[in-house]
């Protein structure tokens, strides 16, 4: 009897410890389904089919055939019903082109940084004025990088569908022609459980 | 016996730690808050109504924090409140259908009162919530954030609008003698609003929000809607004919004819867009009815609305070239009222099983008491007193809400203008040639608080 209660006791001690949070380490670039909104697994996706098809894509192939063409990353414009960090998106895209090689970019986000930057090294009477970096010296983009990422969001009752449409495109500067648009289709369904918490 | 009472007591008081409403009823709690927003003093202390938001009623009271602070001007601290509350709908949302703490609260509710269930608010209520977050998301510069808010409020009001009218027979389906008369007091004090949700002020919102993003189509679709729920008003059909006409609608020659042709501003005009809010919501009230039933007092208790006096007049703008008339687009309380119609026949059908499920505590307690004689009387009367106190009707419901919102608009020329509404201190604003000043007034009844954004 007495060893029954011990058993018992026992068994409420491990129940009670497998009830402890815990933290692990997980696989980056492991499918994550936590819920429907815009995650991971989406970021990566997108990314990866944008990398490919422009790189693939026979007349950008031409293009960076003898030269590495320069690029500015116009901000991604988010029409989804989500607060989604597209800057994380179109960091990710344009990591991937440059360390392919291919192209250059220039950082928009940064030029205020620079010419401050500048500003000092050129007036603030500090640096060597023969070492200083001179105004206007840097070199202008000859593509553009923009995109959009939309989504249709239909719920009814328990069921939830969310389809994303990421749109990306790339602009001769000069001549304000197309040289390469695609898009990346993404359908998430989400169904209640009948049974819960 | 005694056994069962001091159970129940004990099971009672835990359940009032833990259910912030259950035996405080909720107007009470949020009174004091309202005052200090009335007041000229800043708000103090939001900490220990922050507090609850944690608890069963967390969405209630994260709705009701938001607008606090919105209304006394800190956007970045009521965004971060509003994402709790969305937070929670959408926990909400996610509960599988049959779920164990759904139980739990339905069969607390049944030993308690309605208070027991976790607050969920009607459709008005949320669609308002995003709506107010996507004017934070703006007024704190961010007008990408905005719009986020806007489409998703978008989405909801076409869901909510799909769901009513599915249970647009379950509100008709009533039969009891004395809830009709509940009912018909209720649709007297609604007045014109034909449903709870159809709220055309969150449709106006976000038209003006999409207005002001250039995305000029999804504008007229809202103020379209809007136009539908709320035809009367003067600054909403010349907003259509004018979108009619840039937009080259087939519907302008229609508008033109019935409201006028579009005023077109000239190159040094800039427009100015006044948002009023006035007031708060009206506070749900209870009407309690005891009676016995084989010498066992019972009592009933359910939520209402009082009638309302006659709502404000149209605010007076002064300030500009010409004095503006604003008008109304929506009756906040309007909305309430209809909410609390479509929730009465649900909550009459767990107050009926309330009273059988107290009645048959308190037969139980009778009958084992008999035997042992001289306890009896004290466990019955200890139940009776549980029943009449422990039977609180539902009065919680998103207090800070204003009772009405008006809308004015007009293009003026550029420069720099002293406005007032009403009886208001004046303010200044600036109007630039070719952009919007939006001005958002929010009356609490003897203060005015104001907000302006040029885009």
């Amino acid at each position: 009897m007495k060893n029954l209660k011990l058993i018992f006791v026992l068994a409420a001690v491990i129940g009670l410890s497998a009830c402890q949070s815990k933290v692990e380490y997980g696989n980056a670039t492991e499918v994550e389904t936590v819920n429907e909104n815009f995650g991971s697994t989406d970021l990566q996706d997108i990314a990866a089919k944008m990398v490919d098809s422009m790189m693939t894509f026979p007349p950008v192939v031409v293009i960076t055939q003898n030269n590495r063409p320069i690029i500015f990353v116009d901000k991604i414009k988010n029409k989804t019903s989500e607060h989604i960090d597209t800057e994380s998106v179109t960091d990710t895209i344009s990591n991937k082109l440059l360390r392919s090689g291919k192209f250059r970019f220039i950082d928009m986000t940064k030029v205020d940084t620079v010419r401050k930057q500048l500003d000092y090294q050129n007036n603030a009477g500090m640096v060597d004025p023969t070492t200083a970096i001179k105004f206007g010296r840097q070199i202008g983009a000859q593509y553009m990088l923009y995109g959009n990422l939309s989504s249709i969001v239909k719920q009814d009752g328990s069921t939830k569908d969310v389809y994303y449409k990421m749109t990306m495109r790339l602009m001769d500067l000069e001549t304000g022609l197309i040289e390469w648009s695609d898009e990346k289709e993404i359908r998430k369904v989400k169904s209640k459980s009948f049974l819960g918490l | 016996m005694l056994k069962t009472v001091s159970l129940l007591l004990i099971l009672s008081c835990l359940t009032g730690c833990a259910y912030n409403s259950v035996f405080i009823n909720y107007p009470s709690q949020i009174a004091p808050y309202k005052q200090q927003l009335n007041s000229e003093l800043p708000v103090a202390n939001i900490d220990e109504l922050a507090n609850n938001i944690d608890g069963n009623d967390g969405l209630l009271y994260a709705q009701e924090t938001g607008r606090i602070m919105q209304v006394a001007g800190d956007f970045e601290r009521s965004k971060t409140f509003y994402q709790q509350a969305i937070t929670a709908y959408q926990a909400f949302d996610d509960k599988a259908i049959i779920s164990a703490s759904k139980l739990g609260s339905g069969a607390t509710s049944l030993l308690l009162n309605d208070n027991a269930i976790p607050y969920r608010g009607p459709g008005y209520e949320r669609i308002m919530l995003h709506q107010y977050q996507a004017l934070n998301y703006l007024f704190s510069g961010d007008a990408q954030g905005a719009l986020v808010e806007v489409r998703r409020s978008n989405e909801l009001q076409s869901m909510e609008q799909a769901r009513y009218q599915q249970s647009q027979k379950s509100v008709q389906n009533m039969a009891n003698g004395t809830v009709d008369a509940q009912m018909a007091q209720l649709s007297r004090s609604a007045g014109s609003v034909t449903s709870s949700f159809l709220n055309a002020y969150s449709y106006y919102i976000t038209g003006l929000l999409h207005e002001l993003a250039n995305e000029p189509n999804d504008a007229f679709i809202d103020y379209r809607k809007a136009a539908q729920i709320t035809p009367d008003n003067r600054y909403l059909q010349q907003d259509l004919v004018r979108l009619a006409k840039q937009l080259a609608m087939p519907q302008y020659d229609e508008f033109k004819q019935r409201w006028g042709d579009a005023i077109t501003p000239t190159p040094e005009q800039g427009q100015v867009v006044f948002i009023v809010e006035r007031g708060f919501v009206p506070e749900k009230q209870s009407i309690t009815v005891p009676f016995p039933i084989n010498d066992n007092l019972q009592s009933a208790s359910l939520a209402t609305y009082q009638p309302q006096s006659p709502l404000p007049f149209a605010s007076k703008i002064q300030g500009l070239d010409t004095p503006l008339e604003a008008q109304n687009i929506a009756n906040i309380d309007a909305l309430a009222i209809n909410a609390l119609k479509e929730d009465l026949p649900a909550a009459l059908f767990r107050q009926a099983a309330r009273i059988y499920a107290k009645y048959e505590l308190n037969q139980s307690v009778q009958s084992s008491s008999r035997r042992a004689n001289n306890q009896v009387d004290a466990g019955a009367l200890v139940m009776q007193i549980f029943n009449v106190i422990s039977e609180q009707a539902d009065r919680r419901s998103w207090l800070t809400l204003p009772r009405q919102a008006q809308i004015a608009k007009q293009f003026v020329d550029a420069g720099h203008y002293d406005i007032r509404v009403n009886n208001s201190q004046n303010t200044k604003i600036e109007v630039k040639p070719n952009q919007t000043t939006l001005i958002w007034a929010i009356e609490t009844g003897n203060r005015t608080r104001f907000y302006s954004i040029i885009i």
